[in-house]
C-alpha cells in the first residue's frame, strides 16, 4: 500500500528498495513486484490525489514541485521545474510522450559503448504506451496557443506535428502542470505504482533518504527520516535491501550518491537540461493559453543544425504566476504585458544539449544542507542556439500574423516585422540577462561502458557495486531532443530485468 | 526564495568587498524607512526593516505607473490594451506581498536566510547606492523614479551577483502577487474551470 507516515521507526529488509517514485522508480517497482520480489519504495514527496488539485498555482507549486517551485541553478539564471511527489514528475508534467529517438540511441552506442537498440526498447515502449494510454493528439483538439505554433511553422514550411499524450478521458482543462483534477493524466501514481502495490509492494511517502550505507562492493542500507509537513518527525528509516535502486531524478540522485561518499565516474557531471528560451507572441484575438491541453504541438525542424546545437519548439501554458516570472521587466511594462495574458502565445525553444564534445553541461554538487546545488554555465554554443531559437519563434509568429513578439531579455525586444528579427543577434545574453528555464533534467549519473567516464554500466548497475542501480533520467549520457518521460519509463522497464538478476 | 540560492553574496570577490563596504556605512545613512506590517500576524522571517524593504520593492516591481527607468517603447500589442475595460490591478499591499513573502521564506535554511538578509541590507544601503551611481539614500527613502532606477541598475548590472539579487526579489514578488486570485481579473484570466471539473467529478460518482 501507499503509506504517508508511521508511528515508529521504519526498519525493513526487502528484496529491493527503490528511492524515488517517478517514472523510473515506479516502473522498476511494478516490474519487480510482479516478478515476486518484496519491494519497498521510499519517496520524499507527499502522496497527493485529485481532490487536492485545485488548479491554483499558489497551491500546486509549493505542494508538487522541488523547493516549493523555486528550484533554480545556484545563480538563479535557470529556473528549474521539477516534480516532487509520489509519482514524481509525472504528476506535474505536460503529458508529452516520445520514444527515445533512434539517432540518440545510435549516438550513445558510438560514444558511450551502450548496446541499446530501437528493437531492444520497442516492446517496452509499446507496453508503456498501452498502459499510459499514449495517443497522438488530433489537430482539432489543440488549443489556440499550440495551433498558432502549428500554423506558423506550416506557413514557414517547417516540420511540425501534434504530439502524443498520456491521457484517458482528458477534459483539456489546461492544468496538467498543477496535478490533473480529474485523473485523466495517466501518472505513475495512477498506473505503475498501483500495479506495484497490487503485487505486494509498499510505497512510503514523506520519506527522505539522506544517504546510502555501503561496504565493499555492496550497498547495505538506505538511511533516512520520515517527514511531516516537510519537517523531520524524529522517526528514522533504515532499509536493508538485497538490491538498492536510486530513482530520485537527475538532480536528487547524484546528490544522494555524493552524500553517501559515492563520487566515482563523475557523479553530478554532465547534467543536461534542454535549456529553454521563451518568447511571448501577442495576437489581436484571444489565445487563452491557460486553457486546453498545454502542449500538443512540436516542431523538430531545427533538431539537427550544422551551425550549432539543435533545438525544438513547443508551447507552454499561460497561467499568471509562471508567466509573470518569465515575462521581462518590472513595474508598469510588466503589468501591461500581464494585462494582455489572454492574447499571448507562449512559445519555447529547447536546446538539445550534450551532443558536442566541447559541452560539459551542468554540475550537481552539494549545498551546505546536503541538497543538490546545480550550476550550468552558459557557453557560446548555448547562446548561438538560444538566439537561433528566438529568431525561429519570432519568424513563425510573424508568419502567422502576430501583432508583436516580445523577447524575454531583461530589456525586451519588441518585434513587429522581419527587419527587427536581426536585433536578437545583438541583444545581450548572460546569466540573468534573459529568462531561461528547464523542465527536463537529465544526466549526472551517466551510463556507459567505461567506468572512468560513467557512473553506471550499460545495464544501469553502478560500476563499483554489485547491488546498486540508478534508474531514472540521470543515466542519460546526453539530452534526448524530445520530452523525456516515456524514455525513462521504457529504459526502466528494460533495466528491470538487470535489477531482478541481481537478486536472483 | 530557493533553497539552492546559497552563497548569494559570497561567490565573488566583488560580492565580498561590497559586503564589507556595506558594513562600514554609518548607521545614520543606513536607516530604513519603516512600514507597519498588518496587525495580528507577527513576522516570522523578516525583521521590521527587512519587511519594509521587501514591501517597498514589491511596490515598484508591481507598479502600475511607469517612470523614466521603466518606460518602454509603446509596442503594438500594448496598444491593443487601450480601450479594454478591466478591473484595476490591486496594489501589492492589498495582496500583502511582503507578508506572504515573510511566510514563504520562514522555512528557508539558515545559510540561505542569512544570504537573503544580507542582500536586502545591501539593497537598502545608502552608501552602496551612492558608489554605484544612485542617490545617497536607502532604497526605502527614495522616490518612485529613483527606486525604479535603482532596481534597473541591479537588473542590468555588470556584477552578476546584483542581477541574481534582482531576480530573487522580482520572481518572488511576482509569484506571490500573480498567484493570488484577487489579481486574476486585472490580467484577464477567468480562473480555473472549477464548475466544469466539479460537474465531471460528480457525474463519475
Amino acid at each position: 500500500m501507499i503509506r504517508t507516515g508511521s508511528d515508529s521507526d521504519l526498519v525493513l529488509k526487502p528484496d529491493v528498495c527503490i528511492v524515488g517514485s517517478g517514472p523510473g522508480g515506479a516502473m522498476v517497482a511494478a516490474r519487480l513486484a510482479r516478478a515476486g520480489a518484496k519491494v519497498v519504495v521510499l519517496e520524499e514527496g507527499g502522496y497527493h490525489r485529485k481532490d487536492e488539485f485545485d488548479m491554483q498555482e499558489a497551491t500546486a507549486f509549493p505542494l508538487l514541485y522541488q523547493d516549493r517551485g523555486n528550484r533554480a541553478t545556484a545563480d538563479l539564471s535557470i529556473s528549474v521545474l521539477q516534480g516532487r511527489a509520489v509519482g514524481g514528475g509525472t504528476v506535474v508534467n505536460w503529458t508529452t510522450s516520445y520514444r527515445t529517438p533512434d539517432d540518440v540511441l545510435g549516438y550513445w552506442r558510438d560514444h558511450f559503448g551502450l548496446a541499446l537498440t530501437p528493437p531492444d526498447l520497442r516492446p517496452h515502449f509499446e507496453e508503456v504506451e498501452q498502459r499510459l494510454g499514449i495517443q497522438k493528439v488530433d489537430l482539432e483538439d489543440t488549443n489556440a496557443n499550440n495551433r498558432a505554433i502549428y500554423d506558423g511553422c506550416t506557413k514557414m514550411g517547417w516540420q511540425v506535428d501534434t504530439t502524443k499524450r498520456n491521457v484517458r478521458g482528458c477534459l483539456r482543462t489546461g492544468y496538467c502542470g498543477m496535478g490533473c483534477p480529474v485523473d485523466a493524466k495517466q501518472t505513475a501514481t495512477l498506473t505503475y505504482l498501483p500495479d506495484a502495490v497490487a503485487a505486494g509492494a509498499d510505497v512510503y511517502a514523506n520519506c527522505r533518504v539522506s544517504r546510502i550505507e555501503w561496504s565493499g562492493r555492496r550497498a547495505t542500507a538506505a538511511i533516512g527520516h520520515l517527514l511531516y509537513n516537510e519537517i523531520e518527525t524524529g522517526r528514522h528509516v533504515r532499509v536493508e535491501p538485497r538490491a538498492l535502486v536510486v530513482s530520485g531524478g537527475a538532480l536528487n540522485s547524484p546528490a544522494l550518491l555524493l552524500r553517501s561518499g559515492i563520487a566515482g565516474g563523475g557523479v553530478g557531471k554532465y547534467t543536461w537540461l534542454h535549456p529553454v528560451v521563451a518568447m511571448g507572441a501577442f495576437y489581436k484575438d484571444r489565445i487563452e493559453g491557460f486553457y486546453g491541453a498545454p502542449q500538443s504541438v512540436a516542431s523538430h525542424h531545427f533538431a539537427h543544425r550544422p551551425e550549432g546545437a539543435g533545438f525544438f519548439i513547443e508551447a507552454a501554458p499561460v497561467h499568471p504566476m509562471l508567466s509573470s516570472i518569465a515575462m521581462p521587466g518590472f513595474g508598469a511594462p510588466l503589468q501591461t504585458r500581464m494585462g494582455l495574458l489572454p492574447n499571448v502565445c507562449a512559445t519555447i525553444a529547447l536546446m538539445i544539449d550534450g551532443f558536442d564534445p566541447s559541452e560539459k553541461g551542468g554540475t550537481v554538487s552539494l549545498r551546505p544542507d546536503g541538497g543538490p546545488r546545480l550550476d550550468y554555465p552558459f557557453t557560446d554554443r548555448a547562446y548561438e542556439c538560444f538566439r537561433a531559437g528566438m529568431k525561429a519563434i519570432a519568424r513563425l509568429h510573424l508568419a502567422n500574423g502576430a501583432r508583436e513578439i516580445v523577447s524575454f531579455h531583461g530589456t525586451p525586444l519588441h518585434i513587429t516585422s522581419e527587419s527587427e528579427v536581426a536585433a536578437i543577434d545583438s541583444a545581450p545574453l548572460g546569466p540573468n540577462l534573459f529568462a531561461a528555464f528547464t523542465a527536463h533534467q537529465m544526466g549526472g549519473c551517466r551510463m556507459g561502458a567505461d567506468p572512468a567516464r560513467s557512473v553506471v554500466s550499460p545495464q544501469l548497475r553502478h560500476h563499483d557495486f554489485d547491488n546498486l542501480f540508478v534508474v531514472d533520467g540521470s543515466v542519460f549520457p546526453t539530452s534526448l531532443g524530445v520530452n523525456p518521460m516515456e524514455s525513462i519509463y521504457g529504459l526502466a522497464s528494460w533495466a528491470s530485468e538487470h535489477v531482478r538478476a541481481a537478486i536472483s | 526564495m530557493s533553497e539552492s540560492r546559497r552563497g548569494l553574496l559570497k561567490k565573488t570577490l566583488g560580492g565580498a568587498a561590497l559586503l564589507v563596504a556595506a558594513g562600514a556605512v554609518p548607521v545614520a545613512l543606513r536607516r530604513t524607512k519603516l512600514r507597519q506590517p498588518p496587525k495580528g500576524r507577527p513576522l516570522q522571517f523578516f525583521s521590521p526593516a527587512e519587511y519594509s524593504i521587501w514591501a517597498a520593492v514589491a511596490d515598484r516591481v508591481l507598479a502600475r505607473e511607469a517612470t523614466a527607468a521603466t518606460m518602454e517603447g509603446d509596442g503594438a500589442a500594448q496598444a491593443a490594451l487601450r480601450g479594454e475595460r478591466r478591473p484595476a490591478a490591486p496594489s501589492p499591499s492589498e495582496i500583502d506581498v511582503a507578508g506572504k513573502a515573510d511566510a514563504f521564506l520562514a522555512p528557508l535554511p539558515e545559510s540561505d536566510a542569512k544570504d537573503l538578509k544580507q542582500l536586502l541590507a545591501l539593497f537598502d544601503n545608502a552608501l552602496f547606492s551612492f558608489v554605484t551611481g544612485g542617490p545617497a539614500r536607502p532604497f526605502t527613502q527614495m522616490d518612485a523614479a529613483e527606486q525604479d532606477a535603482h532596481l534597473k541598475s541591479w537588473q542590468t548590472s555588470r556584477l552578476a551577483i546584483r542581477r541574481t539579487g534582482f531576480q530573487a526579489m522580482k520572481r518572488l514578488c511576482c509569484a506571490l502577487y500573480f498567484s493570488d486570485p484577487l489579481t486574476y481579473a486585472s490580467v484577464g484570466y477567468p480562473g480555473p474551470p472549477v464548475e466544469l471539473v466539479k460537474s465531471v467529478l460528480e457525474s463519475h460518482r
